[in-house]
């Protein structure tokens, strides 16, 4: 009897298990083969296969072929796809290099306001996006105006013209608060990770007569190669789905990154017709973070099992 | 004079990283404490009103009050689910199950897509048009004769759950799992010998010494929904109404689409203060005492 009621738990356990994996991968998949269907299909047949995969030939195929053209040129998905790389990459590089050397600095060094500076970087970690969003919002105006007004003696003597410096409607003002917005979390993971590293090598190094800047450079950046790719993947995942401030810095169709593409085009979704395009955006918006998930995946749960267990 | 080169080699190395974090995040936070107690429309000097925008939130029905409400919405009915459902999966899946990795991975899968992404799914999955996964179904299995507006202000908070739920799941049940994967195997094999059931043994040994986890879950789930911004602001277009409106989004709209920056700073200030208030009160309400092991 026991163990019939065990078999029954058992079978249930696996009834929902699969529901949910089902739930979870079913929804993705429809998007994905959903973007090989022409308008009509969606008409006559509107949630089964595309007729690409149930009836290959060089026409259907066209149609696949049709909808990312249309999603990658024709609605500037390739532009809001480079603008992305180009943010995210220049932000990740600073964030690592900034990050790891303030980490690097609080694990290792004794010096008077260490703990001061340490809390100040971690109060970050509680200050939520959307307090800082407005005030920047004018303090980018104000910088702005005071860097163009500041460089234009010089610039009026090289006779470059007129020449006028924003921080809106910029990648450079958002990388910059991409940059600012994110040392708190690396900062804090990493200077837990650079107190974990032996402080022999150091001694060792310095012994050989190397510099503390080549020692950094040379020894400790690799040895905390593992603390920096979590780092990397946490922020690169955050950024690269970033929306808020985007929306707020970036007004020109050729700046957006691609959630505010993706964006601008699911808020006109309830009225165009173009599914086939919709569909092929929604598809090239969730590959690059699926495709560093499913690669990465190990260190990101890693990751997670850490924080989680520092709490 | 090596004192002084490690001197040099400190400052090189903090000054880049704390200028840069005091002037984009400490710089307009202390000024956005400064702009709540104003009344500015971004042009004219400021006027400054102390804490009057703040009076107005306590105002019976004030749109603060209504925004907060859904932000309590938005954590508490998904938040229920989605704790209960992840526990649930990493609990069977921490005891053992047949393809343990697969489920693990994949349900992890829509933590991993942006918000626009996930909005822009389900905005689909709701659609009145021919795409409309979910109302081609219940034309399909039930015969509805006119497709449901799920996403119609009025019921939009409600058709935000399953989506919330689906998309943050994971990312508890992993959180969890690692928690489970913590406690020593010996506690269980002892309890099984003293003839505890499977109930017993999630009870008074997997849930007491994952505690601490389990808090965490519940604070990153009340923040989540404190700041709630993506998902609503995209499915109304950008002009939320009564029915939908979060406390981002009545900032966002304040400040620039009213130009009221003053009450919308407010609102974030608030905000800010909720974030905090609700993790020192969590953490204290729900720490009992702590076991080491």
């Amino acid at each position: 009897m026991g163990r019939a009621a065990g078999t029954i738990g058992n079978g249930l356990k696996y009834a929902l298990l699969c529901l949910y994996l089902a739930a979870v991968v079913f929804p993705m998949c429809w998007v994905v083969y959903s973007s090989g269907k022409s308008t009509q299909e969606f008409y006559k047949n509107p949630v089964g296969l595309p007729k690409v995969l149930t009836a290959p030939n060089q026409e259907n195929l066209a149609t696949l072929t049709t909808n990312y053209g249309k999603a990658w040129i024709g609605s500037h998905f390739s532009s809001y796809f480079v603008n992305s790389l180009k943010v995210v990459a220049i932000s990740l590089f600073f964030i690592l290099l900034l990050g790891s050397m303030a980490a690097y600095v609080l694990a290792r060094f004794e010096f008077r306001g260490r703990n001061l500076i340490y809390v100040l970087f971690l109060s970050g970690l509680l200050i939520p996006m959307q307090l800082i969003l407005i005030p920047l919002f004018f303090q980018y105006s104000n910088m702005g105006e005071w860097l163009t007004r500041l460089l234009a003696p010089p610039v009026r003597a090289l006779g470059l013209g007129h020449l006028t410096i924003s921080f809106h409607d910029s990648h450079a003002g958002l990388i910059l608060i991409y940059i600012a917005a994110s040392l708190p979390f690396t900062v804090f993971t990493l200077t837990a990770f650079f107190r974990t590293l032996p402080g022999e090598l150091r001694e060792a190094a310095m012994i050989d007569g190397a510099s503390e800047y080549r020692i950094f450079f040379r020894v400790m950046m690799p040895l905390a190669r593992p603390g920096l790719v979590t780092v990397a993947i946490f922020n690169f995942l955050g950024l690269w789905n970033e929306y808020l401030f985007g929306l707020v810095f970036l007004n020109s169709d050729s700046l957006k990154t691609l959630p505010l593409g993706l964006a601008s085009i699911s808020m006109q979704a309830q009225y165009k017709s173009d599914y086939g395009l919709i569909f092929a955006g929604l598809v090239i918006a969730m590959l690059p973070t699926l495709a560093v998930y499913i690669f990465l995946q190990e260190k990101l749960t890693k990751g997670i099992t850490l924080g989680a267990l520092k709490g | 004079m090596k004192r002084r080169e490690q001197k040099l080699f400190i400052a090189t190395f903090l000054g880049p990283p704390l200028a840069l974090y005091a002037l984009f995040v400490l710089l307009p936070t202390i000024n956005a404490f400064r702009y709540s107690l104003t009344r500015w429309d971004g042009l004219a000097a400021p006027v400054w009103v102390g804490m009057q925008n703040f009076q107005k939130f306590s105002a019976h029905g004030s749109d603060f009050l209504i925004a907060l409400q859904h932000n309590v919405f938005l954590m508490v009915v998904p938040g229920v689910f989605i704790l209960s459902l992840a526990l649930f999966f990493a609990y069977v899946i921490h005891q053992g199950v047949k393809g343990a990795r697969l489920f693990r991975i994949t349900f992890f899968f829509p933590n991993v897509i942006s918000s626009v992404a996930v909005t822009l799914l389900w905005i689909l999955i709701y659609s009145t048009t021919d795409v409309g996964l979910l109302n081609n179904a219940l034309k399909s299995w039930f015969h509805i004769k006119q497709p449901i507006p799920f996403t119609e202000s009025s019921r939009l908070l409600w058709a935000l759950v399953p989506m919330i739920v689906w998309s943050a799941t994971g990312f508890y049940m992993v959180l969890f799992l690692a928690a489970m994967e913590n406690i020593p195997e010996t506690f269980y094999e002892a309890a099984r010998l003293d003839g505890a059931t499977s109930t017993g043994l999630f009870r008074y040994i997997t849930l007491p010494l994952m505690w601490d986890v389990f808090t965490t879950g519940v604070i990153f789930l009340i923040v989540t929904g404190l700041k709630a911004f993506d998902a609503v602001w995209i499915m109304e277009n950008g002009r939320p109404t009564s029915f939908t409106h979060t406390l981002s989004t009545l900032m966002y709209s304040k400040v620039f689409a009213e130009y009221n920056i003053g009450y919308g700073t407010a609102i974030a200030v608030l905000l800010f203060a909720l974030v905090l208030l609700a993790t020192l009160v969590s953490r204290r309400l729900l720490q009992r005492e702590r076991l080491e092991y």
